[in-house]
């Protein structure tokens, strides 16, 4: 792989449920230190793509190569590549059974074999971060939505990810804690992670996307600069969707 | 025609009632221990026992029905009143006298004991620490629990003890003698034998059971079981049964 | 409770206890104050039955252990791989945990005991309590194979998935997200099984083990107080189920503390 190999190469992907088709020829790269920022309206393919890219959804046909790995390459081991790709969900989905330290410590530990001191140091710099330390010892079910989002995106990077992926991130949430989640999306950014993120957050994809990528109907319908996108759309169906949104 | 049938059925046994029993006398057995009261092939309830009271009843007037009850609280059954009698290889004990009345005995036994073909136990002495199986609550069972050093071990059913002797999860049975010759000598006589007739100081012998006080059922059974003897049937019935 | 918390009722055992219910007057304590009373003042006022059945059945007591202890913990494992194969997306393992539990479900379980005790009999040469203990087992491995499969079931897919992007494979998933959790909400039905089973190994006193049942059918035989011994016996059930009803309770409120906020 060449350094100016982009990290995520999608190369004319289809997904079919049964007949319908959620992914129709959709072709992607997202080079390193890139911050991609997915809209488009709901059942438009975007979190099925983000999907994809981490093979929680399986792809009919095409390719998907992540840091040089071809996901469907027989050989490839699908959890190692994961190790790579952290992901933040809608839901959370903290382990309920855990408290913030251990769902930050559990996956370095037993998959990364590291010394658990090294981890917890790595783990409250973490929640520093985030700035969720004082509730390291709390279970998920005691913090707020915001709260649990934040602990989410501190667990996957206890990984070291090259890229995180974000699945809708702020759609669960309450409206006053929208804004606390994507304070350290915008900082993780700004430390030059690599990201793919689908979202609604306009305000969001204007301030630190690279590339703004807009789907319909399972197919990319236009790829621009946020400052293109959003002021000088090309294709009609952009142009309707952004004025529904804004 | 359901309806129609019921009722003729009805009407019959009414019929039948009135013109055959005299009296009634409802015997609870337990008839899993053959050759004395067991179930046959027809399903129908046969043995030593049977014949005897079907003959007794010809000869004292009363017609004996079987009901095929449990061991295991069939002594219970008696004292509530579910049945008027019990003939079921009961043998006659002091202790059992106190909680019910019995006939005249009409039938000696001696308590057999039963191994593997290839054992070499010749009597319960040879058993110390050994599992030795009866049927529960029966004279067969008592004379494992009073014998030293053996470990009892106690079943529904005397078929269950012979199956479990069979596949070796015990090391003999005791049981009355014609229940031991009949499952020794005949349904497992590849495998089992007898090994020794227990030597007891008493005689053992079986009786009819009744509650306790119910004299006129008693009599009854009193005067059927001299009938029978006296015209020697029971001999006849042993030969047929058991073969001696 | 979070609103994933799904209920599942499986069980006939004895209700368990709610640790919250302080009141004294609760069924439980009801039921055990009258137990123990009653245990003690009989074998009081009339030792004769009372006290020599007391006497007579100890050591059926902790054969009804044995047997109990011995086949639930051989039951959990068969009911845990039994649970995994019911959700394996392997086409024959899938189809053999399915086959067991039909078949098991479908024959009553004194029928399963007599069959597989005599089965085995003619096949291998193994004490009468293992026996019972490998029948008993062998039915309530179905029955806690479908408790296992409805609590894994339960917990919500998105832990799966989180487990997933983090890197660990299915079996690491399973063993350190889903399970614990899992065993959470398996817990009162895998209690009721319990309780279920401990009564339920009155069955193999028909086997001719020598549990509590058999030791008091044997005292009854002998000395004709059926009223008296069965009075005995179903007094000793109740205590230990009630007790084991209560401990279960507590077990279940401490494994639960990471749903209270």
């Amino acid at each position: 792989m060449n350094a100016a190999d982009p990290i995520i190469r999608i190369n004319r992907i289809n997904k079919y449920f049964g007949q319908f088709k959620a992914l129709d020829n959709v072709s992607l790269d997202v080079e390193l230190g890139e911050k991609v920022v997915v809209l488009g309206p709901s059942g438009s393919g975007k979190s099925t793509l983000l999907r994809a890219i981490n093979r929680l959804e399986t792809i009919s046909s095409g390719s998907i190569v992540v840091d040089g790995h071809d996901l469907y390459a027989p050989g490839e081991n699908i959890n190692t590549i994961r190790m790579e790709l952290g992901m933040v969900f809608q839901s959370f989905n903290l382990f309920k059974h855990k408290t913030v330290l251990e769902n930050l410590t559990l996956a370095p530990i037993k998959l990364k074999k590291m010394d658990k001191g090294k981890v917890e140091e790595l783990a409250f710099s973490l929640l520093d971060k985030v700035g969720i330390r004082d509730r390291a010892d709390h279970y998920p079910v005691q913090l707020s939505g915001g709260q649990q989002q934040r602990v989410a995106i501190a667990r996957a990077l206890a990984m070291e990810p090259k890229i995180m992926l974000f699945d809708e991130p702020t759609s669960a949430l309450d409206p006053e804690m929208i804004g606390e989640v994507l304070d350290v999306m915008v900082t993780l950014a700004r430390e030059g992670m690599t990201m793919v993120v689908v979202t609604h957050e306009m305000g969001f994809a204007r301030e630190v996307a690279d590339q703004v990528v807009f789907m319909d109907d399972g197919a990319i319908v236009e790829m621009a600069r946020p400052d293109m996108f959003f002021d000088n759309p090309r294709h009609s169906r952009t142009k309707l969707f952004l004025e529904q949104i804004l | 025609m359901l309806k129609k049938a019921l009722l003729t059925l009805v009407a019959l046994s009414t019929l039948c009632g009135s013109a055959w029993a005299e009296t009634r006398i409802v015997f609870a057995t337990d008839a899993t221990w053959p050759p004395m009261e067991f179930v046959n092939g027809q399903k129908e309830i046969v043995g030593f026992a049977i014949d005897f009271l079907k003959a007794a009843g010809k000869e004292a007037g009363f017609t004996p029905v079987f009901k095929n009850t449990a061991w295991d609280g069939i002594f219970a059954g008696l004292a509530v009143g579910k049945y008027d009698a019990i003939s079921s290889s009961v043998s006659i004990t002091e202790e059992r006298k106190k909680a019910m009345d019995f006939s005249e005995p009409y039938f000696t036994v001696h308590q057999a004991l039963i191994v593997n073909k290839a054992s070499t136990v010749k009597s319960l002495a040879d058993l110390k620490g050994k599992k030795v199986g009866g049927q529960i609550g029966t004279t067969g069972y008592f004379a494992i629990k009073a014998a030293d050093g053996l470990v009892p071990k106690s079943y529904d059913e005397i078929g269950l003890a012979m199956e479990d002797l069979n596949v070796g999860r015990i090391d003999a049975v005791v049981c009355d003698d014609p229940v031991a010759a009949n499952y020794a000598l005949d349904k497992y006589k590849e495998k089992l034998k007898i090994a020794a007739v227990l030597k007891t100081d008493k005689v053992e012998s079986y009786g009819f059971a009744v509650k306790k006080g119910n004299k006129k059922i008693l009599d009854l059974l009193n005067k059927g079981i001299e009938a029978v003897r006296a015209k020697g049937i029971d001999q006849e019935l042993k030969k047929k049964w058991i073969g001696q | 409770m979070s609103e994933q918390e799904k209920i599942i009722d499986i069980g006939d055992g004895a209700a368990i206890p709610d640790p919250r219910d302080k009141g004294l007057f609760s069924a439980w304590r009801i039921a055990l104050i009258g137990t123990i009373s009653l245990l003690v003042i009989l074998p009081l006022a009339k030792p004769d039955p009372y006290a020599k059945i007391l006497r007579f059945v100890p050591d059926g007591i902790w054969v009804t252990f044995e047997v109990t202890i011995a086949s639930i913990s051989l039951a959990l494992i068969i009911g845990l791989l039994t649970g995994l194969g019911r959700i394996s997306k392997n086409r024959y393992i899938n189809l053999a945990a399915s086959l067991y539990v039909e078949v098991v479900r479908g024959i009553p379980l004194l029928v399963q005991l007599f069959y597989i005790y005599f089965a085995l009999g003619r096949i291998v040469r193994v004490p009468d309590i293992v026996a019972a203990v490998i029948a008993m087992s062998f039915c309530y491995g179905a029955y806690m194979g479908e408790v296992f499969r409805a609590g894994i079931k339960s917990i919500d897919f998105g832990q799966t998935e989180a487990s997933l992007s983090l890197g660990f494979n299915r079996r690491q998933t399973m063993a350190y997200v889903i399970l614990p959790q899992a065993w959470r909400t398996i817990l009162p039905p895998v209690g009721n099984e319990f309780i279920a089973l401990l009564k339920d190994t009155s069955l193999v006193s028909i086997l001719a083990v020598a549990d509590i049942l058999r030791r008091g059918r044997e005292y009854a035989s002998e000395s004709f107080n059926y009223f008296e011994t069965y009075t005995m016996i179903a007094l000793i059930y109740l205590l230990i189920t009630l007790v084991l009803s209560k401990l279960i309770s507590n077990m279940e409120h401490r494994l639960s503390h990471y749903e209270r906020r």
